[in-house]
């Protein structure tokens, strides 16, 4: 049997073909590194620890072809339906999935963390027995378990939206109001006070965690120092409140008169 | 009269470019699949009560996009390997190339065909969701006009430029299939593998984040290899930038239009050098 050069033909032609695209791909970097650089940089979603949760749910089509939003706003209806179930692993897992295909709104990190924190709790009590049968201890251990969740998830958030205020507030809220950790509650709180955007109320109830913590001369400096930065006409911004507990402090404090805060 | 006697002409490229255009306009496919779209793009206020996450703008812009990316993909990849092989089952393709015509200028002009159906197909599209956004931020703007102190708050220009760069992907993308159907014998093989490629496109930059931890050096090298072969398509995708921040950096955009000419370029030479060595 003879040998045909023409049978490597498509052989040599495919060859040729990918060493072409691989050529291109090297010549083209420089120009597509640095745009890509500052693509990703401001698109959060394009993670691959981000990625790889929604991959593999059926809905690939759907973040490829752009329907991100749309994709993520169905699974926050199913995550409602599980919720109503009271379907605590199903509800954690499609919590996660939501904020996997579409981690840019804080609607979903917010709520889903609140639901992990304060419902799921109520959800294994009532599943052991009931307020009236589970011991405390085992209602703190369940607190603590689905605290450490919320705050891990939020933790993650704050990866996609780095020192979003409100993601920080969240934080010290679960540990205020669910783990009852009022000096770890407090540190977050002076952590989103002094973010830009931060709400004039995340200052105000550092202040007063200060004042629980019996810190009350830490407190009266803090309101002071804050009481001039707050604009006076904006009603959110509370300088009127925050001028009446300098007043309070001064008086617990026993400032004397002539070192008082002034206006 | 053999090929290698007459000089590469514009004007034969044209023609085959405006025969292409003519015969996908007359497809049911790209009528069928352009209502879907602009239906999609027009209902999507009618969806905003699923907004829970975003603001009620950008879900209308993130929806308009995915209809677009979504319907434009379907429509470069069955769109061009049809036209394609309609010329080869239809046998035109042996009477066009019996004639003096360059395998580039056939490769070339269907092309240039389908890139001008893509074109009016992401016109129509964008320019509904314009006029969509247009009008419900000017109702948003008598509703709430505190929102809107500043002005209008989405860059219509942004807009343009991201439905540019689409089409620019949808170009390279049609490059690709014009690229397998150089070689392939069947449509089908043809639009199954155009979609694998649109896929590995997308998502190839996770490859690349793959290759960066992965100790087997071997494997590594393969991971970079392909990584290499497959534009990145994900680059293109500038429409999570519009309504934050500076919006669409000119620069960038610029970028990614090069890369998407420039692939443009090379992919299409490639088909062309396939098809050469095609027996027809």
């Amino acid at each position: 049997m003879r040998f045909d050069p023409a049978a490597l033909r498509p052989f040599r032609t495919g060859a040729i073909v990918l060493l072409g695209l691989l050529g291109a791909g090297i010549a083209l970097r420089p120009l597509e590194a640095p745009a890509w650089t500052e693509v990703r940089a401001k698109q959060p979603a394009l993670r691959l620890d981000s990625l790889k949760d929604a991959l593999g749910q059926g809905v690939t089509v759907g973040l490829l072809g752009g329907f991100r939003a749309i994709v993520a706003d169905l699974f926050w209806i199913r995550t409602n339906a599980l919720w109503e179930k009271y379907d605590l692993p199903g509800t954690q897992t499609s919590i996660k999935l939501v904020t996997a295909i579409d981690p840019r709104p804080l609607y979903f990190w917010l709520n889903g963390s609140r639901m992990i924190a304060y419902d799921m709790p109520n959800w294994r009590i009532d599943k052991a027995g009931g307020y009236d049968v589970v011991p405390d201890a085992a209602k703190r251990r369940f607190d603590e378990e689905q605290s450490s969740i919320a705050i891990k998830f939020l933790e993650g958030a704050l990866g996609f939206h780095p020192e979003n205020p409100l993601l920080v507030l969240e934080i010290g809220n679960i540990h205020l109001n669910r783990l009852k950790d009022v000096e770890t509650a407090s540190r977050y709180y002076l952590r989103a006070s002094r973010h830009p955007d931060a709400p004039y109320y995340a200052a105000r109830i550092y202040a007063e965690l200060l004042r629980r913590l019996d810190r009350k001369r830490d407190a009266y400096d803090f309101l002071k120092s804050l009481h001039p930065t707050l604009p006076k006409n904006d009603e959110m911004a509370q300088a009127r409140v925050v001028l009446d507990r300098i007043r309070e402090l001064e008086g617990e404090l026993s400032i004397p008169e002539d070192a008082r805060y002034r206006e | 009269m053999s090929v290698a006697s007459v000089p590469f002409s514009f004007g034969r490229l044209g023609l085959i470019a405006g025969n292409t255009f003519l015969e996908a306009v007359r497809q049911k496919l790209f009528n069928f699949l352009l209502l879907l779209a602009v239906g999609l793009v027009a209902s999507a206020q009618f969806f905003r009560e699923f907004n829970f996450g975003s603001s009620e703008l950008k879900f209308i812009a993130d929806f308009g996009f995915g209809a677009l990316i979504f319907f434009g993909s379907a429509l470069t990849i069955a769109t061009t390997a049809q036209l394609f092989f309609s010329e080869i089952e239809n046998r035109t393709a042996l009477t066009l190339l019996a004639k003096p015509l360059w395998r580039a200028e056939f490769v070339f002009g269907k092309f240039l065909g389908v890139f001008a159906v893509i074109g009016v197909f992401c016109a129509l599209t964008i320019g509904l969701m314009i006029a969509l956004l247009w009008h419900r931020e000017g109702q948003l703007m008598v509703i709430n006009p505190d929102d809107f102190a500043n002005g209008r708050l989405i860059a219509y220009g942004d807009l343009l430029i991201v439905g540019l760069l689409q089409w620019l992907k949808f170009g390279v993308l049609t490059a690709i299939v014009l690229l397998i159907a150089s070689f392939s014998n069947t449509n089908l093989f043809t639009v199954v593998t155009g979609f694998f490629v649109l896929v590995i496109c997308h998502l190839q930059y996770l490859a690349r984040d793959q290759w960066s931890n992965v100790d087997n050096v071997l494997l590594a090298g393969t991971v970079r290899v392909l990584s290499l072969v497959f534009p990145n398509f994900q680059l293109f995708n500038l429409a999570d930038e519009i309504g934050q921040g500076a919006g669409v950096s000119g620069e960038v955009a610029l970028r990614v239009a090069g890369y998407g000419v420039a692939y443009i370029a090379v992919i299409g030479g490639l088909a062309v050098y396939s098809f050469r060595n095609r027996e027809i």
